[in-house]
């Protein structure tokens, strides 16, 4: 599974948020996008998920041009995870997962066993198991993530975009989902909003500032202190921890502007 | 091996446990039509009454063994219609309630949401205080009752499109804006044609009313609040998608805005045909998609049968009670539901601790 945006250009109510987005995934390859708030991260990973409609230049899925896919065939090469929301209604966990299975559905096809083994495989993958039929509004926060993972995962599709699905969860089920999504073995591309859970999950990250890419590459050449100081307006000290080889960023309490007019 | 059996024998009782619970209810739909039959004012005996239907509906028996030709008529032209537009109006009343709710994708959404009740209500006004209805045959008011509540639901779906796609969000605005405007001219047409007689016509038209039934509408009625009862349970996946909203179904590969029209225009037109047969009968459509989500959850491939059933059961037993609550006096059904309904449903939400999902934990 290939992915590729080409000179990208969004706009949200005319004002222009993407500047030119040239991007390119491999397969099975783990890619991170930074930037900080209104950079444009979401603004890029809903132009290739078909929630927002660019304005110039195009994403191409396998080298074909997503416009040309319909609806039903691109959600069957790409599934996302988005933020963490709650809904107003309430499904069981089996009947938001079985949702999944909707773009391999005809009009008035009915769910089969296999829809449902598919659909107890995937929540076997999260580890959640056993839950289907709770209601998903009774799951904490990290739980519905995981939830909503295995509802990509019925999906079937080679490649995962994850647009912040860490928001507002606890550290461990940012890194437990985290985990379970890197295990997956597909592409993935994934806005990334803490820097160092980016350092130890991504392959590759593109940095993001005022809609263009100011960078991009191994988490070592992009998260650089001089870079997250000219990006973020933060000070920061990047270190490898000796023993695990990881990388670290530790951020300094004032900002980089207060601390030049200080 | 023998575990794995069990368990999907198991698992496959929960998933269609619902189609049995739907036969259940299509019987007890069946027995409440039966009973409710040989309930009314001019006292007929029970095997009279089944007498009747025979012989009118598989020609057994004959004519002499009735005690009087009206008592043909009271059970034939006037009982029967009346239970039977109960289950299509319930029905079709619920089912556009459920679709409501997920179009709108808001739970407090009922039938008439949408500017219908307004349309329909403008409709009336028109149709009885200028007259105007009276070149449309006897239910001229019904008449312009749907075209008011069909009209409305269409100008609602055309500016909700002005200046981008529409949502369930401006929608619902539209429906709010526009629903301002219909009452606005129904006062206006009450204030100027100052006929009190009329007035009261129009009140007690909108108070609801099964009492005007007839083979020749329900002829009419049934099949269209049938085909879309069966229509909109084949369409339960999307209905499902809609709850989610439109950024996630896209992802799932469904584009909710050309299916958001489709299930409007048909359930606007349900629900005008309700509206022309029996007035506005609020709360069913509200009450009956929320008792059945209570006890079923939201998933509609469950919620449309059920709610289409529960709704034909809870109107046929609304009517009989109405009837029979005020001897020798009918009391108007649209305020009876009204008056039991709430505070029943309140009960239910409190002890149930039902929260439209969310606050269900």
């Amino acid at each position: 599974m290939k992915i590729e945006t080409k000179s990208l250009e969004a706009s949200l109510g005319g004002i222009p948020i993407l500047k030119g987005i040239d991007l390119a995934l491999a397969n099975q390859e783990f890619v991170g996008v930074l930037g900080p708030n209104g950079s444009g991260k979401s603004t890029l990973l809903k132009c290739i998920y078909r929630v927002l409609k660019p304005t110039e230049g195009a994403v191409f899925l396998d080298g074909r041009e997503l416009r040309q896919y319909k609806p039903k065939e691109s959600a069957k090469k790409v599934a996302v995870v988005a933020q963490h929301h709650n809904t107003s209604f309430d499904f069981s966990v089996e009947e938001v997962v079985m949702m999944g299975r909707s773009p391999h559905k005809k009009a008035m096809e009915r769910n089969n066993q296999e829809d449902y083994r598919i659909a107890k495989e995937a929540l076997r993958t999260v580890q959640m198991e056993g839950c289907e039929k709770r209601s998903f509004s009774t799951l904490s926060g990290g739980e519905q993530q995981r939830v909503m993972v295995a509802r990509a995962l019925a999906q079937q599709t080679d490649c995962l975009i994850l647009d912040e699905p860490t928001n507002h969860l606890d550290i461990k089920y940012q890194l437990q989902l985290m985990e379970l999504i890197k295990k997956l073995e597909l592409t993935v591309i994934s806005a990334i909003h803490d820097l160092n859970i980016a350092a130890m999950y991504c392959d590759r990250l593109y940095l993001l500032d005022q809609g263009q890419i100011v960078a991009q590459g191994t988490p070592e050449q992009v998260l650089t202190e001089g870079r997250i100081r000219q990006v973020y307006e933060v000070n920061s000290r990047v270190f490898r921890e000796e023993t695990t080889g990881r990388l670290h960023i530790l951020y300094h309490s004032t900002t980089a502007r207060q601390e030049t007019t200080n | 091996m023998k575990f794995d059996h069990a368990e999907k024998k198991e698992s496959w009782i929960r998933r269609n446990g619902y189609l049995f619970l739907s036969l259940l209810l299509l019987a007890a739909l069946v027995i409440s039509v039966l009973v409710a039959v040989t309930v009314g004012s001019v006292s007929i005996s029970v095997g009279e009454v089944y007498r009747v239907i025979l012989f009118r509906f598989l020609g057994m028996g004959s004519m002499e063994l009735f005690s009087s030709a009206a008592v043909v008529d009271v059970v034939w032209l006037i009982r029967l219609p009346r239970l039977l537009l109960a289950v299509a109006v319930g029905m079709g009343l619920s089912i556009c309630g459920v679709v409501m709710q997920a179009i709108v994708k808001n739970p407090l959404a009922d039938p008439y949401v949408l500017g219908v009740s307004s349309g329909a209500s403008l409709g009336a006004t028109a149709a009885i205080m200028l007259g105007v209805g009276s070149l449309l045959g006897t239910n001229a008011v019904g008449v312009f009752a749907f075209a008011g509540a069909f009209g409305i639901s269409l100008l609602v779906l055309l500016v909700s499109q002005v200046g981008g796609r529409s949502t369930s969000m401006k929608l619902l605005l539209a429906g709010i804006a526009l629903s301002a405007v219909c009452s606005a001219f129904s006062s206006f047409i009450i204030y100027v044609t100052n006929d009190s007689k009329a007035t009261e016509t129009l009140t007690y038209w909108l108070m609801g009313s099964l009492a005007g039934a007839k083979w020749s509408s329900l002829a009419v009625l049934f099949p269209i609040v049938a085909l879309g009862t069966g229509f909109f349970w084949t369409q339960y996946r999307t209905l499902n998608l809609m709850l989610m909203g439109d950024d996630v179904s896209i992802t799932l590969g469904t584009n909710l805005h050309r299916y958001r029209q489709l299930y409007l225009v048909i359930s606007a037109m349900m629900i005008g045909f309700v509206v022309c047969y029996s007035g506005m009968i609020g709360f069913v459509g509200l009450v009956i998609p929320h008792v059945v989500r209570m006890v079923l959850g939201t998933d509609h491939k469950k919620v449309i049968p059920v709610s289409a059933l529960l709704g034909g059961i809870f109107l046929v037993w609304a009517d009989v009670l109405c009837r029979v609550i005020i001897p020798h006096s009918e009391l108007p059904i649209g305020i009876f539901i009204s008056m039991i309904g709430a505070p029943c449903f309140l009960y239910l939400m409190i002890r149930k601790k039902y929260g439209f999902g969310g606050g269900a934990s």
